[in-house]
């Protein structure tokens, strides 16, 4: 009823502002205390909740998610809605929705600011997914170094209980949901989805062989969804103002918002909110305040510390969304901006991504296991003066040979960086290598 | 069972929905290398040595995971996957310490047959490797080495999987990842061996062979265990005429992959011992060397003149030994008792997968042949220990370990005449009016039916010691002796023969048997 | 010698184990608590665990060898973890790091003899915005220099 007319109020309106763009995800996250319930609710929280338990069906909710054009938030980018539409609706099987909140990807902080500080957004949108798929469960994985923001969702649940928003018979609807917040134990790994839920399930977090998919056979082998933090948290503001209204933000393929943590040598570092095909140099310069200190920006990593490098010249026409960045030969990804300046040597950084991934290899398969301690070493030994001229073209070649072939895209998260250093900045490399040192001044 | 057509490498193929490219590829005898996929253990899909490439799919796609759909187009020798194949096999081989010269895998080592096949290109890898422990005891039958691991976790997956018994488990991440026991755990189930097996390279070797002999030393020979009912279907691996080791030949109706620790050592007692040379007659001063002829005669005359007569034939003796022994005891005396060796134990959860009770692997075929009486072999000893013999025949067993040694001492020492035919000297034998050298079951050709009714083949896998013979040819003499004029010669005849004697083998022939064997109630036809 | 949780703790275990739809999910948590209980994961330790959630002691120290936040060997009270990964180092981490080796006397991986300290190197923290900065047990310590730094460790008895 009045639901829809105030949807349509609103995006007509929407689409009538100024270049102002109004915020989702933040709009409450400087709000003191905006992590209670009481002030959560007197803020508008928890009526999307109510609405979707008390008047919506669960294809009606797909159908709305998938119109707003919300896509996972994670990393990957898939369409949220029709993720949810893979779960088989008539399987005897209990359904499993699961939040993903192992946020640990590099230069990304995004979703332990929406955990601390807007836990119940992010725990409504939880209650929302886990309703879409008839889900009677639902796990929030956080990662274990996030103590803070687990006490704070753990917290937020505890409140949801309290005031019967959650547990038995919600409202009187017959739904059933239980939340559990769920403690992972250090491993960048478990954010991928088949590993989260290997560990999980109380084993060692290495991620499952492809078919079957989570969608049929995830936790238990019962119909599982994944969901990043920021997705989720985005859920109770579409379902107040319409999918429209939603689509009415970002560009064709890219709709709505995304977080973008800025980290680096950038003047003033934070999350930032921006509609979808924001320009990339534009936020840089002017919303993040440019590269500070009089230094001239060298290289940025727009998507975390999986994607590749992008040189100054190569974003002067990029837009953060994700078709944009991907034609620029890097990819959206979690959103973690990683600015460097041309103080930066480029070996050394690059040495220190591998030296990330050949930590946080699971080992599980052969390319990535041996593959990425194999550039690693090769990076520390160009980066301490020990170098071969051949080294490039076997980063270059390791980096192929892993891409592709491994069991989870782990492997292509540790190739693609590499790779991506060591073409934008041959050059240097090639400085370093014959050099046998660091031919930067680093600070 | 839905039919799928598929096309691998350019050919047709039709097979059945629910099958994965790799088993459809070894059905076809298409070659696809592997390490982690094994047929009787879960999916791990962990090693990517089995990349092929599919028409229309953008990645590689691993044939153990991948199901054939209809219209599929499979391809295995593609450039892409002759890449990939390299390149997979430079990544297993960089932290790989190479050091075949003194592995005992080689020769029958993944790592090295792969390469020769699908690399063959030098090391790229000048930055360390990483290292781990080397000759490490897991269990009284295995040793580990870590930096000969290629983790394909077949080992990890058989202990949960086959044995349930969880014995080992990876450790850590990334390069550091091994394969690792609990604590002060061993590896010591009853079928821990097995990981030996399928362990592609020579990260578990087995301590028995531990540097023995080179495997393309071996000579191969397929037979059948030794050790117990459950007839295990085994490969004898002999070196310059002795025994090195048992592997298991796969058979699904029997043992699957599988063999057990006890049957895959047995050859040691087996086929041990102090062996006996020249056939041996009691005399004043003890037992003394005579000629066959000799021996033959005073079996003959001292069984034919005993009063009672037990005739106690080994469950390690085949059926063709078994038929003539049968025909023999009961020419000799009418009335005699005859069993085969049957004594059972108590099996534990992880021996009941693949163990018989026993320790008579032909004690089926022994009874069917006739070596059988009413009381079974319990009541036999019984009686025997009671004295109820006058005398006794006695092939290939100890009889002072079948009951508490001393009675049954004292019970052998009270026969007027006892005849004992082995392999070697025993405490049994040592009582004995008449010793006859005989073979065992690495140097004979025979059958045996196992527990549920199989016939399956040994064959002569050794070269029997000078002045032994075979116990066929031995009972076959003796019979001759006690008038019957016979034509049994070699297996084949004695097999023909019994054939045409026992209702159960009569639509069988000794050539249907095969490698894989026959059940006994098929009828007969082609090998299986 | 045998390890066992106390009364309060084995209360909080099955209540724990009661949440999940499987005990086998509950394993992380039940590492936790015996962690907290127990000091670290020692040998005697897993095996308890492992009869507990009635899985082997073998699958029990896969799991525990898996994860960084597990200690298989006593630490000190306080656990300084150092973030390394690019924006930390970009931020320079590196002088933080020097800094705590040199006050504290420490290498990576090592105790304080007073057992106050351990000192570890980390991967990304997801503070990546507030560089440089490190985790001392549960807290973040962000926007780290060398005053800081100085003022942070003293602080802690």
């Amino acid at each position: 009823m009045s639901f829809g007319i105030a949807r349509w109020r609103t995006a007509f309106f929407a689409s009538i502002r100024p270049n102002k763009m109004e915020k989702i995800l933040l709009r409450n996250i400087d709000v003191p205390d905006f992590h209670r319930l009481a002030t959560y609710e007197s803020a508008g929280g928890y009526r999307s909740w109510h609405w979707v338990v008390e008047n919506m069906k669960p294809a009606e909710l797909i159908d709305e998610v998938k119109a707003s054009g919300l896509r996972g938030r994670g990393g990957a980018g898939f369409p949220t809605g029709m993720k949810w539409s893979f779960v088989p609706k008539d399987s005897p099987k209990p359904k499993y929705l699961v939040c993903n909140a192992d946020e640990s990807e590099p230069g990304t902080f995004k979703d332990r600011l929406l955990m601390e500080r807007d836990p119940h957004a992010v725990l409504e949108g939880t209650l929302i997914a886990a309703y879409a798929i008839q889900s009677h469960t639902a796990f929030i994985y956080v990662r274990g170094e996030l103590a803070f923001g687990t006490t704070r969702l753990e917290q937020a649940v505890a409140e949801t209980y309290q005031a019967g928003l959650i547990g038995k018979n919600i409202f009187g609807s017959g739904y059933d949901l239980d939340v559990i917040v769920h403690r992972g134990a250090g491993a960048y790994i478990c954010g991928e989805e088949t590993a989260l839920l290997s560990s999980l399930e109380g084993s060692r977090g290495w991620p499952k062989v492809k078919p079957p998919f989570p969608a049929t056979h995830g936790l238990f082998g019962c119909p599982t969804v994944v969901n990043n933090v920021e997705t989720l948290a985005a859920l109770p503001w579409i379902l107040e103002r319409g999918a429209p209204a939603y689509a009415a933000l970002g560009t064709e393929k890219s709709k709505g918002t995304k977080l973008f943590s800025v980290s680096g040598h950038i003047a003033k570092p934070g999350v930032y909110e921006l509609e979808m095909g924001y320009p990339f140099k534009k936020f840089l310069e002017e919303d993040c305040g440019g590269v500070p200190n009089g230094k001239k920006l060298k290289g940025v990593i727009p998507g975390g510390g999986s994607m590749p490098v992008l040189r100054p010249e190569e974003i002067e026409k990029v837009n953060l969304d994700y078709e944009s960045v991907q034609a620029a030969g890097s990819l959206l990804g979690s959103g973690g901006v990683i600015v460097m300046d041309e103080t930066t040597c480029m070996v050394r950084a690059a040495w220190n991504i591998a030296r990330f991934y050949a930590h946080e290899s699971c080992g599980q398969c052969s390319p990535c296991r041996e593959g990425c301690h194999w550039m690693e070493k090769i990076f520390h030994r160009i980066e301490h003066g020990a170098g071969d001229p051949a080294d490039l073209d076997l980063i270059l070649n390791i980096s192929g040979n892993i891409m592709g072939n491994t069991i989870c895209p782990f492997g292509d998260a540790a190739a693609m960086p590499a790779a991506a250093f060591v073409k934008k900045f041959r050059d240097e490399f090639d400085a370093h290598i014959a050099e046998k040192r660091c031919t930067l001044r680093v600070e | 069972m839905d039919p799928v057509k598929i096309t691998i490498d350019g050919k047709e193929v039709i097979t059945t929905k629910g099958k994965t490219v790799i088993q459809v590829a070894d059905e076809l005898g298409v070659p696809i290398p592997r390490y982690c996929y094994h047929p009787k253990l879960s999916i791990a899909g962990n090693c990517r040595m089995c990349l092929v490439e599919i028409e229309k799919m953008p990645k590689l796609q691993i044939a153990c995971n991948t199901q054939v759909a209809d219209g599929m187009n499979v391809l295995t020798q593609s450039p892409k996957v002759l890449a990939v194949r390299k390149a997979v096999l430079e990544f297993l081989l960089i932290n790989h310490p190479v050091d075949c010269p003194i592995c005992d895998q080689a020769g029958e080592c993944w790592l090295q047959d792969y390469y020769m096949q699908h690399d063959l290109q030098a090391s790229r890898f000048e930055v360390g490797k990483v290292h781990d422990r080397k000759k490490t005891i897991f269990g009284p039958n295995i040793v580990f080495d870590g930096e000969r691991c290629i983790k394909c976790t077949r080992c990890v997956r058989f202990c949960q999987e086959i044995t349930k018994t969880n014995e080992l488990t990876v450790v850590n991440r990334s390069d550091h990842s091994t394969i690792a026991l609990f604590d002060d755990s061993v590896l010591d189930n009853p079928l821990s061996a097995n990981v030996v097996d399928i362990c592609p390279v020579g990260a578990l070797t087995d301590r028995d062979f531990r540097f023995k002999v080179r495997v393309w030393y071996l000579q191969k020979t397929p037979s059948i265990c030794p050790g117990c009912s459950t007839g295990c279907n085994i490969s004898v691996e002999t070196y310059q005429n002795h025994i090195a080791r048992f592997k298991p030949r796969v058979n699904e109706a029997v043992n699957s992959h599988w063999l057990c620790d006890e049957g895959r050592y047995s050859f040691h007692d087996l086929a041990g011992g102090e062996r006996l040379t020249t056939p041996l007659i009691r005399q004043e001063g003890g037992l003394v060397a005579a000629t066959w002829e000799q021996a033959f005669q005073a079996v003959y005359s001292g069984l034919k003149g005993s009063s009672s007569l037990a005739a106690i034939l080994s469950g390690r003796n085949t059926n063709e030994e078994a038929y003539l022994f049968a025909k023999l005891m009961k020419k000799l005396r009418a009335d005699a008792m005859l069993e085969v060796f049957y004594q059972e134990r108590e099996l534990n959860e992880v021996e009941k997968i693949l163990v018989s009770p026993d320790r008579s692997p032909n004690f089926r075929g022994a009874r069917d042949m006739g070596v059988g009486s009413s009381d079974g072999f319990d009541g036999l000893l019984r009686r025997l220990l009671s004295g109820d013999f006058a005398a006794a025949f006695i092939v290939g067993e100890d009889l002072t370990k079948a009951a508490e040694s001393e009675t049954v001492r004292a019970a052998l020492q009270k026969l007027s005449f006892l005849v004992v035919q082995d392999t070697r000297v025993t405490e049994t034998s040592k009582l004995a009016h008449v010793v006859l050298p005989a073979m065992h079951f690495g140097e004979k050709e025979g059958t045996y039916t196992n527990r549920k009714g199989r016939l399956q083949k040994l064959n002569a896998a050794l070269i029997a010691p000078e002045g032994a013979l075979p116990d066929s040819e031995i009972f076959a003499q003796l019979l001759e002796l006690a008038g019957e004029q016979n034509g049994y010669g070699t297996p084949e005849q004695i097999f023909a023969a019994l054939a045409r004697e026992i209702p159960a083998y009569n639509k069988l022939t000794y050539d249907s048997i095969g490698a894989q064997g026959i059940e006994l109630d098929s009828g007969g036809g082609g090998a299986s | 010698m045998a390890l066992e949780f106390s009364p309060e703790t084995l209360k909080k275990f099955e209540e724990t184990v009661a949440r999940y739809p499987k005990k086998e999910a509950a394993m992380l948590p039940v590492l936790y608590l015996a962690q907290q209980e127990f000091g670290c994961l020692s040998p005697e330790a897993i095996e308890y665990v492992a009869t507990l959630m009635e899985q082997a002691p073998a699958r029990v120290q896969g799991v525990v060898s898996f994860y960084t936040m597990f200690n298989t060997k006593p630490i000190g009270r306080h656990h300084i973890q150092v973030c390394r990964t690019l924006s930390c180092a970009l931020g320079g981490a590196e002088r933080i790091m020097a800094l705590i080796k040199r006050k504290l006397g420490i290498d990576l991986g090592q105790t304080t003899t007073d057992g106050r300290f351990t000192l570890s190197e980390v991967e990304c923290l997801a503070s990546c915005g507030t560089a440089p900065m490190m985790q001392i047990n549960d807290a973040y310590y962000e926007n780290l220099n060398e005053e800081k730094t100085e003022k942070i460790l003293d602080s802690l008895k």
